[in-house]
């Protein structure tokens, strides 16, 4: 009882001595500006490293929001840029006009196996179709597989069953790429002739040679060639993409996509 | 009475801190300064609480009327009260509390007298000079004032002692 009542006689006797210093220190600060400087100084020292962490904390639990901020900033830019790139081209291709971009964020996405996935936020209420490409600012991603109304299951770039129409530099030659089956950032360029030789550092584009992925999207720059079953060429590149680190995407569609594949079926019909 | 002939004593040491502070600057080295010892000379059966108002109005009296920087002595002066009972009894020891005797150069003697006269006079001279100062003096200056204003006003204020609590009277109530 009397360590309580004497803790409590010290709590008063502080309360009164803070109160007092105050007043004291507000006397102080109000009649000579020099003291009312240093006190503000010594007073925003502690305030200021109190301040600095609270912003850490904020900045901390506010990392989400911005990267999503970013994500649609992002969105917005590379729209525009493919739009400016598409009217540049329009002359030549009018292709890019009608494709459909859709920004989707990854809900999962397996790394660690052979036949990797991946599953979007976005599904056929977004307006999302089966065999649309998955891209994203780096390169491809992968390639749109089953559509639910509110999610998308895709096969990524690292999976065995997906190959990329592909070209080497602005103006090579046209072959599909995989998945090297072992890196999250490395690819090779199948069925390359033995005779054509890639330079190291040669950008790989997306050919636009199917209706999944518009063309001239930089996928990667060839690092080495080697050949494989003594007759085929490979082409290696080290992917701008990697796997690891990847978590928003664009889903991308061509408009024309039914068109293009009713002629496509239509030609194969015409030629049995 | 002795109560009374205490307050009457406190009352013209306080205007002769304030003349002093007004009318007698020294050297700018020297601060002259009792009022920590008559702060801690103050009846020891005053708790803290009132310590700490009389301190506080000690203050804004010299400030006020020597015409100073108002609150710089409170300020200090504050520290000194709250702490002033620690310094009794780390130099006195515990049983000047239960005995409630009053603090006085004949019953706790030179030695401890001029121990606590400088605790707490240097407790003072510290938050004095540095708010005094506000960071624009170099700190050898300050550290020269705080040394010579130590030894002056412990050496005054132990001569200011036996008049403020004489200590006449029975050693033990």
């Amino acid at each position: 009882m009397a360590k309580g009542q004497g803790k409590y006689k010290g709590l008063i006797c502080a309360a009164i001595f803070i109160v007092l210093e105050i007043a004291a220190l507000s006397m102080l600060s109000r009649t000579s500006s020099l003291q009312s400087h240093w006190l503000k100084r010594i007073a925003y020292r502690p305030l200021s490293v109190l301040w600095r962490g609270a912003e850490s904390v904020r900045s901390y639990f506010s990392l989400k929001g911005q990267n999503e901020r970013l994500a649609e900033e992002n969105f917005a830019l590379n729209e525009k840029l493919r739009a400016a790139a598409v009217a540049a081209q329009a002359p030549q291709s009018g292709l890019n006009a009608r494709m459909n971009y859709i920004p989707a964020t990854i809900v999962k996405m397996s790394r660690d196996s052979q036949h990797n996935y991946i599953i979007l936020d976005k599904g056929s209420d977004d307006g999302v179709l089966p065999l649309s490409g998955i891209i994203s600012d780096k390169g491809v991603v992968g390639i749109v597989d089953v559509v639910d109304r509110n999610y998308s299951y895709g096969l990524t770039l690292m999976n065995d069953a997906v190959q990329v129409s592909s070209r080497i530099g602005r103006d090579g030659i046209v072959a599909p790429l995989v998945w090297d089956g072992i890196h999250s950032d490395r690819a090779v360029v199948n069925c390359v002739p033995l005779h054509y030789e890639a330079a190291p550092s040669d950008t790989v584009y997306t050919s636009g040679f199917s209706s999944v992925f518009p063309s001239d999207i930089p996928l990667g720059t060839v690092v080495g060639t080697s050949v494989s079953h003594g007759a085929i060429g490979q082409v290696k590149v080290r992917l701008f993409q990697d796997f690891s680190t990847l978590r928003f995407v664009t889903i991308v569609s061509s408009g024309d996509r039914q068109v293009i594949e009713e002629l496509s079926a239509h030609g194969e019909g015409a030629k049995k | 009475m002795r109560n009374l002939q205490f307050w009457l004593v406190y009352l013209i040491l306080l205007v002769a801190q304030t003349i002093i502070c007004a009318a007698f600057n020294f050297s700018q080295l020297v601060s002259f300064w009792f009022l920590p010892m008559m702060i801690l000379c103050t009846p020891i059966r005053f708790n803290t609480n009132s310590l700490l108002v009389l301190a506080f109005v000690s203050g804004v009296l010299v400030d006020l009327l020597s015409q100073g920087v108002l609150g710089l002595t409170s300020a200090a002066l504050l520290p000194v009260a709250l702490c002033r009972n620690l310094v009794v009894r780390l130099v006195f020891g515990s049983e000047v509390f239960s005995r409630g005797e009053d603090i006085s150069l004949r019953r706790q003697g030179l030695l401890k007298m001029s121990i606590a006269v400088a605790l707490v006079t240097a407790l003072f001279l510290i938050l004095f000079i540095a708010a005094d100062g506000a960071g624009t003096r170099p700190f050898w200056f300050n550290a020269v004032r705080f040394l010579l204003s130590l030894v002056v006003d412990t050496f005054f204020s132990l001569l200011l002692v036996g008049i403020i609590n004489p200590g006449e009277g029975q050693k033990w109530r």
